[in-house]
């Protein structure tokens, strides 16, 4: 997967490093600035114009060229794990470009960087960025209980995949379905804030000894220690306050950094709240995915629609209780309820209609569990590597803002 | 009688062969009755009878395999009946006895191969032999659900953990001292030192002699047969995601909940880096610490059990422990980056030092725990926190470097005393060597700036190993960054007595910091010697700064006709007396700290004026007359030892006789 940015980044990395090595003369200064700016953003809009194209399945279409080869992007419905990754895909593309552009543009001008508005502005892109680093820590908890989700799953899928299927299995099916669906309502409600009391990941019939139970639901409390998050964090307040600073430059500051820098601030925002509203994750009632993105920019477009769908789904997730809006993982609620239906009643012979109807949802929900089981450990390293290549940026931009403070007073 | 007693018999191995067997013996049986002639009738019939009382018992379909579901549907009421009456039972299995226990998982698997046998044959168009086989599927359901259930409450009933005595953190807590003291520099070194003295490697604990393999049971070990046991039989009933699911859920509970006993917060990344330094270095200390516990002693064990519980079903158990355990590193790892995050204070370097010898030393464990591809990840994500705390220590040290050579002051230090820019270094220099080791291995391919040559290296191979060393060199090279900087503060004194006497202070400090401890043999002999005659030199040129011209006043002029007259050799006596005075009024203020070195530079002192004011007296006490002498030889010897003192002092000025 990391091949996919190399090569994106490369192309636009590579004209600048050749432009680097032209030796820059007159006052070309300004207008290749605007050009360079210009193709970040273009790249920036294709990108994200793919992103919004992926609603039905498609073949890979215009995408051909930047979209890696493997199965999964050739087939990557919105909001599913496919996406989700050629999303990330998208930040770390971004993301390098952007490094470049920070770093060239300080080599016109090494003071810039000391000089307002980005002495004030690069330091908010680091407090951002420290903030990112916690939302994909508690997203990677959340993939977590996505695949203890499809673990579950699949027992069931292995319950209902047996010929003829008989009481027994159904009842295997229905447990590991009903805990699923409790693990899920649990998620979702502890990501409103209402800690449930049981909120253990162990699925069981009966309540067991005393001892059992008391110890249980101790270890509930300590459960929240995986979170990959303090206690009180709340993702929809760490995305508020990612966003909270982030303006539009305008005036004489609108040349120059300041304006890449508020776009890639854009795109961490976008990116995080589309992970914390995808993937379970710790309290995130009144989550806002509403962007304030002006329309003049090319990938304003593209990213504030998408920025809308993403909304809409959130509102209606809000209204029916979801975990998350992770493709798979409403597909694998929805399928787990109608199946959990099905095992319930269950009387044998099951009638042929209704079986061939939970033999299809059966193989669906495989198909659902194949996915994940293919998508999700990918999903988590490559969340990983966002959380690392962050890391080194903000650590490089450090190095950047020092030597501009060392400049601006040589001597202390 | 032989083939009608078939009870016993694993119906996997009843096929057509025993219905031949059984069909020749009825021949047999009729023939025999032909032939035979006197019969006990009754006999026989009763006999036949009951022959014919198992056949339709067994068998009433005209098919053959008929009476053969027959025998195994009587086989599963009776496996029936045994996993049943535990359903009504609120008590556990495990609880009760290890027969029962045993008895249970006896019916259990062959349930198992009940559902096997009815299964293997396929299509099934047999209504009976279908309705049997989803009756066993229920029946192992039911028995499998409950092994689950047994499985957890095993796990929950007899969970172990054990406390550390030889790891009580409390130790950790009260011993936050050394590094804050860079802040207040007058600390003094030996709580610096304090890890030196713990033995130099590791982070000062007894953790250090826990021994290379450190296994506790997690589970009683009763009852790990139990779960083994458990295992075999969900897992040959194709119920291992069942089991594997219970395992890793109520494993991982527990390995939080031993984190939480070792108070192993969940700290976000923000709030790491806005910790103050107190906090931060608690935290690092309680990271290495319970570093230690969980890779060596806790995640050790873990991996042990999973392997004697899952062993035999390749590389499950691999797969398992990961499972369990990889939210847990992250707790580890997320903390270790977030303190390279942190800005390089040389402050920290020491604490960060602690982990990167703490995970260097584990590195070999966790890549055992974290082996093939299943660990790969959690494995390769230490391996790499590794190198960026090894970065950022260096990062630090570098800050260190830059900090002794950049730090200006605008006003010369009072006193001429030692600098607390000298105390800080030397102070911190001191604790680097106790880092020798990993700073060796870190500082070893950094280029030295301003190498400084160790000098007199002699033959002794010690020596030259240890002023051989990266550690070596970079220390010579901050000592002599010290030293210009101390020369350029020593340039903000108007007066050039208080510069010797600046830079003997603080080039002395540096050499007994040097000389008394292990320093020494970074620096070498001939350093330390070059160093003693550095400072011995200024005291030399403070005596002659300070005191050339007042002991001119006391010399003959060379005009041996005038020297004599009266009137000038009293003036010239009154003007040593002002001159003095002015020298014991400033000098007074200024300060050597170093007893013994005071004590040198009073007695050279004394030596010098002394010898020439009673050399000056002898002449001419005469020519100046009692009452006119100021001071005796006695008075000046005596005010002499009140130089250096610090407390700025007059003489009385009404003249004393």
């Amino acid at each position: 997967m990391p091949a996919t940015t190399e090569y994106q980044g490369s192309s636009f990395l590579g004209r600048i490093s050749i432009r680097r090595n032209q030796v820059v003369s007159m006052d070309g200064h300004h207008e290749q600035e605007l050009e360079d700016l210009d193709l970040f953003q273009r790249n920036i809009a294709d990108r994200f114009s793919e992103l919004l194209s992926a609603r039905p399945p498609t073949d890979g279409g215009d995408g051909g060229g930047d979209s890696s080869s493997s199965a999964a992007s050739a087939d990557a419905p919105f909001l599913s794990v496919a996406w989700l990754r050629k999303l990330l895909d998208v930040f770390l593309c971004c993301e390098a470009e952007f490094k470049a552009f920070l770093i060239m543009g300080r080599e016109r001008d090494p003071s810039v960087i000391a000089k307002p508005p980005l002495d004030r502005l690069l330091p908010e892109l680091l407090d951002r960025a420290v903030k990112a680093l916690d939302v994909c820590n508690a997203v990677m908890h959340g993939v977590d209980a996505v695949r203890h989700c499809q673990k579950l799953s699949e027992i069931a899928v292995a319950a209902l995949e047996q010929q003829p299927i008989g009481e027994g299995q159904a009842r295997r099916a229905k447990k590991a379905l009903g805990s699923m669906l409790a693990l899920l309502a649990a998620e979702d409600k502890d990501s409103s804030g209402h800690k449930s009391t049981e909120r253990t990941w162990s699925f069981g019939r009966r309540g067991g000894s005393a001892v059992t139970n008391k110890d249980r639901s101790a270890a509930a409390q300590f459960r929240t220690l995986t979170w990959g998050v303090s206690k009180n964090w709340s993702a929809s307040k760490q995305i508020q306050a990612m966003s909270a600073n982030l303006v539009v430059p305008r005036g004489a500051e609108a040349s120059g950094l300041a304006l890449p820098v508020y776009i890639m601030g854009a795109i961490t925002v976008f990116v995080m709240s589309a992970l914390v509203a995808a993937i379970p994750c710790q309290e995130r009632s009144g989550l806002a995915m509403h962007l304030q993105v002006p329309k003049q920019f090319g990938w304003a477009q593209p990213m504030t629609a998408l920025a809308e769908k993403i909304g809409e789904e959130w509102k209606r997730k809000e209204k029916r209780g979801m975990a998350g809006l992770m493709e798979e993982l409403q597909r694998m609620e929805r399928l787990g309820q109608a199946l959990a239906e099905f095992a319930d009643p269950f009387q044998y012979p099951a009638e042929g209609e209704r079986a061939e109807e939970a033999a299809a949802r059966a193989a669906e929900l495989a198909e659902t569990c194949r996915r994940m089981e293919e998508g999700l450990v990918p999903l988590q390293m490559q969340i990983r590597e966002v959380f690392h290549r962050i890391v080194r940026s903000r650590s490089e931009v450090l190095d950047v803002l020092d030597q501009a403070g060392k400049l601006s007073a040589p001597t202390l | 009688m032989v083939p009608f007693e078939m009870g016993d018999c694993e119906p996997a191995l009843v096929n057509h062969e025993m219905e031949h067997h059984i069909v020749a013996a009825a021949q047999h049986l009729v023939m025999a009755l032909r032939a035979s002639t006197n019969l006990d009738i009754d006999g026989v019939r009763s006999f036949l009878s009951n022959v014919e009382a198992h056949l339709s018992a067994k068998s009433t379909p005209s098919e053959s395999r008929g009476w053969l579901l027959k025998e195994i549907e009587e086989q599963l009421r009776q496996h029936e009946i045994a996993i049943m009456s535990w359903e009504t039972n609120q008590s556990l299995i495990w609880d009760s006895s290890s027969e029962e226990a045993s008895e249970y998982l006896k019916a259990a698997v062959e349930v198992q191969k009940l559902v096997g046998t009815l299964g293997s044959v396929s299509p099934i168009r047999n209504a009976k032999q279908k309705e049997l086989l989803l009756r066993a599927q229920g029946i192992l359901e039911i028995a499998m659900s409950r092994l689950a259930e047994e499985l957890r409450h095993i796990l929950v009933r007899y969970k172990e953990y054990y406390e550390p005595e030889y790891m009580s953190f409390r130790s950790f807590a009260e011993d936050v001292v050394y590094d804050e003291s860079f802040f207040s520099i007058e600390d003094e070194a030996a709580e610096l030192t304090s890890r030196a003295e713990d033995g130099g490697s590791g982070t000062g604990t007894g953790t250090s002699n826990a021994p290379a393999e450190h296994l506790v049971s997690l589970i009683h070990p009763n009852m790990v047969p139990a779960l083994k046991l458990i295992a075999q039989a969900m897992f040959s009933s194709k119920y291992d995601q069942e089991f594997c699911q219970a395992y890793v859920s109520n494993r991982r509970e527990a390995l939080d909940e031993y984190l939480l006993i070792l108070k192993m917060e969940q700290l976000t990344i923000e709030d790491t880096l806005r910790m103050g330094w107190d906090k931060m270095s608690g935290e690092i200390k309680k990271w290495a610490w319970a570093m230690r516990i969980i890779i060596r002693v806790y995640l050790a064990s873990e991996k042990r059990l999973c392997d004697e519980v899952l062993g035999e079903f390749g590389s499950v158990n691999l797969i398992t422990f990961v499972d369990i355990t990889k939210a847990s590193t992250l707790l580890f790892l997320n903390f270790g980056e977030a303190i390279t995050m942190s800005p390089h204070q040389p402050e920290k370097l020491f604490r960060v030092l602690d982990m990167y010898e703490v995970l260097a030393e584990l590195l070999s464990y966790i890549d055992a725990l974290y082996s093939e591809y299943a660990g790969a990840s959690v494995r390769i994500e230490f391996h790499d926190l590794l190198a960026r705390l090894g970065d950022y220590a260096r990062a630090t040290f570098a800050e260190f470097r830059n900090r002794i050579a950049l730090d200006r002051s605008q006003k010369p230090f009072g006193g001429g005393g030692i600098h607390p820019l000298t105390k800080y270094a030397m102070n911190y220099i001191k604790v680097l060597s106790a880092y020798r080791a990993p700073l060796n291995l870190l500082l070893r391919d950094q280029e030295v700036k301003h190498p400084e040559p160790c000098l007199g290296i002699d033959s002794e191979e010690e020596c030259s190993s240890d002023s051989s060393c990266a550690l070596a060199a970079h220390v010579r090279s901050l000592v002599s960054v010290l030293e210009l900087n101390l020369v350029e503060k020593s340039k903000l004194f108007k007066d050039s007595s208080l510069q010797h006497v600046f830079l003997m202070n603080n080039i002395h400090y540096m050499v007994q910091k040097i000389k008394d401890s292990d320093l020494r043999l970074y620096f070498g002999d001939e350093w330390i010697r070059k160093h003693i005659g550095k400072y011995q030199q200024h005291a030399t040129s403070y005596l002659r700064a300070t005191w050339s011209s007042a002991l001119s006043l006391l010399k003959d002029g060379g005009n041996h006709a005038l020297s004599f007259c009266k009137p000038t050799v009293r003036e010239r006596c009154k003007s040593f007396c002002l001159a003095f005075e002015e020298v014991y009024k400033c000098q007074t203020g200024w300060i050597i700290r170093d007893p013994q070195l005071r004590l040198d530079v009073q007695i050279a002192t004394s030596q010098k004026v002394i010898h020439a004011y009673r050399t000056f007296l002898g002449v001419c006490s005469g020519s100046i007359g009692e009452k006119h002498i100021k001071y005796t030889v006695d008075d000046i010897e005596n005010y002499i030892l009140d130089l250096f003192e610090g407390t700025t002092k007059s003489l009385p000025h009404p003249w004393k006789k």
